[in-house]
Formats: C-alpha cells, structure tokens, sequence
C-alpha cells in the first residue's frame, strides 16, 4: 500500500480531472493504473463494480468489508475517489452509490475482453528479423545505460575508469539538471540532496522518478504530456524481448521513443530503425517491486559481464557487528556504499568496510535519510542473508514479517538520524474555531478514517490534516442536512 | 518522535505484495453441461471464466494461474500445458492450418512459447499474457473435448476431482518451492512459521503471518457434477483437503448445479468460499466479487460462507454416502454395515461387534443423597486455626 505514498502516485494524483478523462481512454493505461497504483483492497471493489449495470449503494459496499476493517476501507476508496476511478452518485431513492466511472471502467473491460480496435498494447512486429535481438543483449544495453546516467550523476569517473564509456546524450543531462538531481558549478557536476536520495532508491523508483520528471519537462516543450503518460504506460506492457512496430507511433511518441533510449528504456538500433525492443526496465515500470529481483537490479549492482546478476541481485552482507561485505567491483556501487560506510580494504571482487555513527551522520548531513540506507541495503543484500535472516526471525519472533537486516544495525541507524532529527515538518492544513465539541469531533474521526489526519488536541477543538478536500466535503454535506 | 520501538522495524515491506496463484479446476463433465444448456452453456462460462482468470492477472503483475480440467475420465491440464504436449500439438496444427512459415526454436528445439501465435490475424488489442492463457486455455480444452469418445462418456458420469485436486496441489507445491528459491525464502520454514501463528490466532483470522511471506496459493473449483457419483473418491478427496488445510490452501467452491457433499467440506476445512449460484447465468458477477479477493484482501471482507455444511462421509466398503456408520476403533475407517468377520478392512484389527444390535440397558441414575451433617455450617468453616507448633 506504500504504492500509494509512491512518486507516480503523487504526480498523478495532481492532475486535473479531464487529464485523466483522456488517459482513461487507453485500455493499457487503465491496466497499468489499476495494476500499480491501488491497495488491494481497491482492486476488489472495482473488479466488483465493473461489470455491474446498476452503481452499488454505500451502504452495500460497506456491509461487505469486515467492520474492523473500516480504516483499510476508507482509505482503498479515498484513493479510488482521488484517481477518479470511483464516483459517489446518488440513486432515484437518495440512497448514496458507487460506480466505476466510464472511461475507466470501459477501457478495463477493454483490457480484460480484448475488445475495441485502438491498439493499446503495441503492434509486435511481423517481420521477419535478421539478427533479433536477445533478452541477454537487451538487459545488457539497459544496464550500460543505466549505470552510464547515475555514474554520471556520482562522477565515478574520479574513483576509476569506466570500462567503455557511454556517451551520454545532452537531454539526458538536461533532464537530471532540471529536475534538480545535478547541479553544474563551474562546469563540474555535482550531485544534489535530491539526487542522492535517488541513487540509493531501487531500479524501478529510479525509473519512475526519472520517466515523471520526462513528462514535466514534455510540457514544457510543447509536448502533450497526456500523450506522453500514456505511450509510457503501453510501454509498461509490452513484452520483453519482443520487437515492436513503430509506424503506427505519432511523432510525439516516436520523440519520446528517442529520448527514452538514452535511458535504457527502450532500444532501437537507431532512430531511423522500424522496430523498437522495449527492455526489462520499460516492462517492469507497473509491476511491483518483487518482480524487480532481476537481473537488471543485480547487473547494475555486480561488475558488469561477470554474470554475476544471474543469482539474484544481492551482494552486501551485513553483521551484527556493523561490519559490511560488498562483493562488487563496480566503481559506482562502490562509491555509494562509501557514502555511508567507513571503507577499509578493497579486493578484487569485494570490499568491506563499518557502518559507524560518524559515516552515517555523514551521510544524513548530505541529506539521505536513514530509511534511504536501509532501503538501498535491504535491496541489496546476499541472497544468503535473505535465507539465513528468514530462517532466524521465524524462529525465534514467529509472526513478524521477517527482515533481512540485522535489527541492531537497523535501529541503530535510526537512532543515529535521530539524533539529528528533532523536528518534523509536514504540509498540511488545520482546522479550528469548532463552535461546539461535537462539531468538532465528527470531522475529526472521519479525518483519522480516511488516515490524513496528523494531530488533533481535543481541548483546543483543532486538528491538522494532510489533506483537505474530502474533510471540507464531508464538513460541506453536513452543513448541508438539516439538523436532526 | 520516538519512532524507534521495536514494532516499527519488522514493518513488512508494503508495496511488496506477494503475488497469488491461482489453480482453477474446471469440471468438465459433459453429462452435467447437458443440463445446464439452458441457463449457461460451457462456451459462455469458459468466456466468462477466461474474462475472470484475467481479472485474476491484471490484479498483480507476478499473479500465476493454472486451469485443471477434470473430465469423466480423467484430469487433464488446460494451464499451462507441458511443453512436450504443446510441441506435438504444434505439429498437429501445422499441416492443416498454415501455421507459421517460421517457428521460432531455441538451442534444444524446443518451440518457443510465443511461436504459436504469429502467423495468424491476430486481435492487437489483448494484453499479451492475458491472451496467450486464453488461447492456450481454448486450445486445449478443445482438443481434451474432441478425444474423448463415446465409450468414455458412457463408461462414468462423475468426474475426475481427486484426480484434479492431486493435480493442483502438485503445482501448487512446484511453484512454491520455485518462488521461494527466486526470492532468497526458505519455503519449510515460512510454511512452519506461518502454521506455528495461525494455530495460535487462529480464532482472531487476522494473523500477521500472511501478510509477506511465499506465493499465495489458492484453489478454486468450477463444479457441475453432483458428487455423490463421485462417492467412490471419497479417500483420495479428504486427503487432498487435508493436504490443503495443512499448507493453508483455501478450497473455494463456485457451484453451478448440483449438490457436493465433499466440496462443502473442503471449503468448510480450508477456510475457503462456498458458493452455490442461484442463477449460473450471472456467473462471472459471482466470480468478479466473491472469488477474485486472494487472502490478504479477504481478511478485510465479509465472506460469503455457508453453514449448514453437509459433513456426511462415504463408508469404506460400498462408498456409500452416509448418515450413521460403523467406525474402526483403531484406524477410524467407517463402515456403513459391520465388515464380514468383523476384521476391519483398512488396517485388519479384529473388532468385537458381540452386542451389536442389543438394546443397551439404560440404567436408572441413582441419586446420590446428601448427608447432612449435624454440625451444619461449623463444618463448611475452615478447621479452626491450632497455631503452629512451637519449638
């Protein structure tokens, strides 16, 4: 459900409502949206809805979830009502319903039946190929791309040559800059906070985050940025190794197409080529992040060529002793782990090295947090970690979820950033001046159940929210009725 | 402030939801889709069920799905199909269907699986995953329809369900082992710690347990045939549904006619969904709403379950559905009439069944009086503190 909190789901959700109305109409964006951006519980509610003539009145609806279950419910619909996948409408008798709104609901059916004529899932090529291109060769290009740009990003090039550089195009660096992950002083790159958060996100975060930054920029080149999402989300379903026809793409797609080469996204042998090869970085832009133990992951991660990818992607251990193993050779993993660890000896195929409160510190002064590290070793660590830390943490705390970090190393982390961190801001808005208490408690609770709510002091009548449209709703339809 | 307690840090990872499998096992059995020519005939509820296994797909991008037929005479896979089937298959269709000029192979000559599709007009407006399981599920139905013949469907009017059952655990159990070596899991022991939890909060059903660990496995049966016909697999079915229970597989039952002794069971063991549709027609609505749910979603939602769950067993002798029977003292087998000899047939015990008819005597209860004692209520009172005893 932290999909929901994710960076895709931020950007979409600020979207105007008529955008949606046009993405809605592609049957791949309505799956990949449906796919990626709802908590389970939302994909229940809509899977129920679609194929029903008559809107499902509230009441129903609500009967149907468990009644401690209320919080989980409120939220599935709040995000289905922020997406504008569900609308409220009122039935001939006043009773209050749900219905899947149409263009969403249509393109679905769509998606599920195969119906309709657009081509909403590419057009695979039919020809026949001279020399096809193999997934090994594709996730191989997408890796080279990939490390290139955050290589570019950390300027490995101080720490040891890149075996064969790749040239990165202009956009690629202008993209970065504008979206404040590199800054340029005197003519030297240097990395922001931003873009230090960014590095140490898994693959497919990274990939989000660069693609929106792409369509914020679409638009302010002129490109539609409607187009755009949604030519980036038929790419999210196309078929790995699988070649494509481009002469049914527009010219803003076909642009598009060019511009996401330089990534690694997609691969065309050049921008004249007829066929396109999306690769596993397009493909897994809506899954989830599971599928991401690929050998994408883990190529970026281990030495290139070694194969070293094929197990999975780990490579860090970590002991209880804060003490780190990172069987890499890959100069820029070596210089992330650097950011944050105290680097002792250097190998061939491993370096090890201390997670300390001084390198941590460090690294939060630089603006990353610790949850930012604990991401990034998590994704990160040996598959025998992952086996042995299972093992253990089933044993002996049966129940728990179990993690693959030590829990010392873990929690010293955040006590670490805590040390520093004392206050926290959050945006949000608040609301006072309730005349009576239980004018006041009535959006209050309802704010706690659909989960903005922040803080609330029941002796000053004012609470504080994240979100404000649906409690200046809720408050709106109870000033409405009349009083009972 | 002080976020740094011990819950916070075994926070499963959220958007790091394990993905489901699916086994659907569809009964096949032609004398029952007779009967329901009418209000749904197969073809519609094979689309309906396609348009379901879809929904099932689009839900996650790592969900997995298996269709098992389980036809009068035997259980046949639909989803996926062996690769060895498939091969023969392609050659089968090559001739009279001028088929691709050019079918892909790999290094061993296999046929790669997205050779089969290319040559053909095909509908561009289908999610590819979505419609290679549609054609292959078709496909093999098809031909599992076209070879069987008329002895076969003369020979029974049952189907195959413990047959299908077996099938579906049996894939279950491979895929389980296969994510978990993907994904660095130990199967065994998530398996034991999720049954060590479930037996502790087990009457709660909200255990945390489920939440990330392992593929999520479930069964769903698409079931027409009553099963007392079915009676004669008695054995083989329970023991499937305890396999179930055992490794937490829900049995869910979409029932289109008929009545099911045994499924009501299995759903009733594993926790799973009985549904007996009143009105097949609406069969994918039912499907969409009730069945589509995988078990993180469903301890959020109020299940449809039955109550009234038919417990009855078939006796080891004649397979006979009954009421009250003979049971083994020793290996429980039950029997609907005492065995010849009284040696149990199961395990051989020799079983005593001298007084077996005899009206046993009721004996009238002797009420025990109570004697009163003289000294009354001093006697309820503590014997009377003595001190201890000195030195």
């Amino acid at each position: 459900m932290a999909a929901t909190s994710s960076r895709p789901f931020e950007y979409l959700e600020g979207l105007p409502g008529t955008v949606f109305y046009k993405l809605y109409q592609q049957p791949s964006t309505a799956l990949a949206i449906f796919r990626r951006m709802l908590p389970d519980l939302a994909k229940c509610f809509v899977m129920a809805l679609l194929y029903l003539k008559d809107p499902l009145p509230a009441a129903d609806l609500e009967i149907w979830v468990k009644p401690e279950s209320k919080k989980e419910r409120d939220n599935a619909l709040s995000i289905l009502g922020r997406l504008h996948i569900l609308s409220n409408t009122t039935m001939a008798d006043n009773v209050r319903a749900y219905m899947v709104t149409n263009p969403f609901a249509s393109s679905l059916r769509q998606a599920l039946t195969g119906a309709g004529e657009t081509q909403s899932f590419g057009e695979i090529s039919q020809a026949d190929e001279d020399r096809p291109v193999s997934v090994a060769a594709l996730d191989e290009y997408a890796r080279r791309q990939w490390e290139s740009v955050l290589g570019y990003m950390v300027g490995t090039s101080g720490l040891g040559e890149q075996q064969n550089p790749v040239n990165l195009s202009k956009g690629v660096k202008q993209l970065l800059q504008a979206g404040h992950l590199v800054e340029i002083r005197d003519r030297r790159v240097e990395i922001t906070q931003d873009g230090f958060a960014f590095v140490l996100q898994d693959v497919n975060r990274q990939v989000w985050h660069i693609v929106i930054l792409y369509v914020e920029s679409a638009e302010a080149i002129g490109m539609d940025s409607v187009e755009v999402l949604s030519f980036l989300f038929l790419l999210s379903s196309l078929e790995l190794g699988q070649s494509y026809e481009k002469r049914n793409l527009t010219s803003n797609q076909l642009r598009t197409l060019t511009d996401l080469a330089d990534f690694g996204i997609v691969y065309q042998e050049s921008p004249d080529a007829t066929r396109f090869y999306p690769t596993r970085l397009a493909t897994t832009l809506t899954s989830d992040s599971s599928a991401l133990n690929n050998p994408i992951s883990g190529a970026i991660a281990g030495p290139p060529g070694t194969g070293a990818g094929k197990e999975g992607s780990g490579f860090i251990i970590i002991e209880t002793n804060y003490r780190l193993y990172a069987y890499t050779s890959s100069p820029l993993q070596i210089s992330l782990i650097a950011l944050f660890t105290t680097l002792k000896y250097r190998f061939p195929n491993l370096i090890t090295g201390k997670i300390t409160r001084q390198s941590v510190r460090r690294a939060i002064e630089m603006g990353i947090t610790a949850d930012q590290i604990i991401s990034y070793l998590s994704n990160h660590a040996h598959p025998q970690m992952r086996k042995h830390n299972i093992l253990r943490s089933t044993s002996n705390k049966a129940g728990m979820p179990p993690t693959i970090l030590p829990p010392t190393v873990v929690d010293q982390i955040r006590l670490w950033q805590l040390e520093r961190d004392r206050v926290k801001a959050t945006p949000g808005f608040l609301f006072k001046d309730f005349v009576s208490l239980a004018e006041y408690e009535a959006p209050c609770r309802y704010a706690e159940e659909i989960g903005v709510l922040v803080w609330k002091s029941d002796r000053k009548r004012m609470f504080f929210v994240t979100r404000h449209e649906q409690v200046a709703a809720f408050l709106r339809s109870r000033a409405n009725r009349p009083m009972q | 402030m002080n976020a740094v307690d011990a819950t916070e840090h075994y926070e499963a990872r959220a958007d790091d939801p394990s993905p489901s499998l699916l086994t659907i096992i569809l009964d096949t059995n032609p004398h029952a889709w007779a009967t329901l020519e009418d209000s749904l005939p197969l073809a519609t509820a094979v689309a309906n069920l396609l348009v379901f296994i879809d929904a099932h797909l689009a839900c996650n991008y790592a969900n997995e799905v298996a269709v098992v037929a389980s036809h009068t005479h035997k259980a046949a896979w639909l989803y996926p199909s062996h690769e060895q089937q498939q091969q023969q298959e392609q050659q089968q269709q090559q001739p009279h269907q001028n088929a691709p000029k050019h079918i892909r192979t790999d290094g061993d000559g296999d046929v790669a699986m997205k050779g089969e599709t290319q040559g053909k007009a095909q509908p561009v407006n289908k999610y590819r995953p979505f419609r290679l399981v549609e054609e292959q599920v078709t496909r093999n139905l098809r031909h599992l329809l076209e070879s069987t013949d008329l002895a076969d469907v003369k020979a029974s009017s049952s189907t195959m369900m413990a047959g299908a059952l077996t099938l579906a655990l049996s894939h279950i159990n491979r895929r389980g082992i296969a994510w978990a070596d993907a994904h660095g899991g130990d199967l065994d022991t998530a398996q034991e710690g999720a049954s060590s939890t479930r037996l502790k909060d087990s009457a709660t059903s909200t255990s945390t347990s489920s939440t990330g660990e392992g593929l999520q496995s479930r069964i769903l049966v698409l079931s027409v045939s009553s099963s007392t016909d079915s009676a004669h697999q008695y054995i083989p079915i329970m023991n499937a549904i305890f396999a179930c229970q055992r490794l937490h597989i829900p049995i869910d039952i979409c029932k289109l006619r008929g009545d099911a002794v045994f499924l009501q069971q299995a759903a009733d063991a594993t926790r799973g969904i009985y549904m007996a549709l009143a009105h097949p027609s609406g069969l994918l609505q039912y499907l969409l709403m009730a069945f589509l749910p995988d078990q993180r979603s469903r301890r959020h939602l109020v299940l449809p379950t039955r109550v009234d769950v038919d417990f009855r067993a078939a006796c080891f002798c004649h397979r006979r559905v009954v009421d009250i029977g003979f049971v083994c003292s020793i290996c429980l087998s039950i029997f609907c009439e005492p065995p010849e000899n009284g040696d149990c047939l199961t395990c051989g015990t020799r079983l005593d069944l001298a007084d077996y008819g005899t009206k046993p005597a009721v004996l009238a209860r002797k009420k025990k009086k109570k004697k009163l004692r003289p000294n009354g209520a001093a006697a309820a009172d503590t014997p009377t503190p003595v001190g201890t005893p000195g030195p």
